[in-house]
């Protein structure tokens, strides 16, 4: 797995990263859950550390501009498909 | 506004591919130096379609041009990118949306990348990306940010195809064994 850009928070990073793999292979693809409730708690531990580091270095406020020009991304990919 | 496009099939299915893709920047990679960290930043899938979106902050560090950094000034070797992708498992494709976060009042860069099978055992990346110097003044000036942007862009593509397919190979070994471990234990418990 990659590092995080906060070193502080690679240790939770790489096992919410291997949960969500595992995840991603053996339940999603197979359509078998949509949720995934077993990373849940390793998400939000490794959150509440990065947003920490995202505030210390400014890049939140970058990241709220950019969510906003992505509006028409998400609405234009997260349409239903007909094909 | 300058435009780089590029298309890649890799001899590997679209849920391996798909799979392989979060790992990309791992240490199976060994030609992405250039990507520092990869920090997932938001994960959620849509009740309606089953579509999964991910938002994901990219650390690079790459060296620009000395030309560049004296028109720029400050540190343009480190910069952000903010990634949002969206899995449609039903339709099988794996979409992958860009942009800079860093330096965009001098230039503006959209990335869309998407996967889709081409065949059972093959999958088609089809890459482009729109570069636009923003700074004011001469168009030379814009020109030459643009291009040089995109032999950037040149010059990853081939080292991401490259990277990439150890990624695959890679993953598509550990996938084996863990299923001839997996495998071995139900053996054991019967």
């Amino acid at each position: 797995m990659s590092a995080s850009l906060a070193p502080e928070c690679n240790d939770v990073k790489e096992r919410y990263d291997t949960c969500f793999l595992k995840w991603y292979s053996e339940k999603y693809l197979r359509g078998a859950e949509k949720n995934s409730q077993e990373c849940a708690g390793l998400f939000a531990e490794y959150q509440k550390c990065l947003k920490v580091a995202l505030k210390d270095r400014g890049i939140d406020k970058l990241l709220d501009e950019a969510r906003e020009d992505n509006k028409e991304n998400d609405v234009r990919l997260l349409s239903p498909k007909n094909n | 506004m300058k435009v780089f496009s590029n298309a890649v099939t890799y001899n590997y299915s679209w849920d391996e591919v798909s799979t392989a893709n979060w790992q990309k920047y791992g240490p199976w990679n060994n030609k992405s130096e250039h990507v520092v960290a990869v920090d997932t930043l938001s994960r959620s899938v849509d009740p309606a379609t089953g579509i999964l979106r991910t938002e994901r902050l990219i650390s690079c560090k790459q060296s620009a041009p000395e030309w560049m950094k004296s028109l720029m000034g400050g540190s343009l070797d480190d910069h952000f990118v903010y990634e949002a992708s969206y899995v449609d498992p039903a339709n099988k494709t794996l979409t992958m949306v860009s942009q800079n976060l860093t330096w965009n009042n001098l230039v503006s860069v959209q990335e869309e990348v998407v996967y889709s099978p081409l065949t059972d055992h093959q999958t088609q990346f089809i890459q482009s990306a729109r570069i636009t110097a923003l700074c004011g003044g001469w168009q030379r000036i814009k020109n030459s940010i643009e291009d040089t942007l995109v032999n950037r862009f040149r010059e990853n593509a081939v080292k991401g195809k490259e990277g990439f397919e150890r990624v695959l190979e890679m993953s598509r070994i550990v996938f084996a064994e863990e299923k001839a471990r997996q495998h071995r234990e139900t053996m054991l418990v019967q």
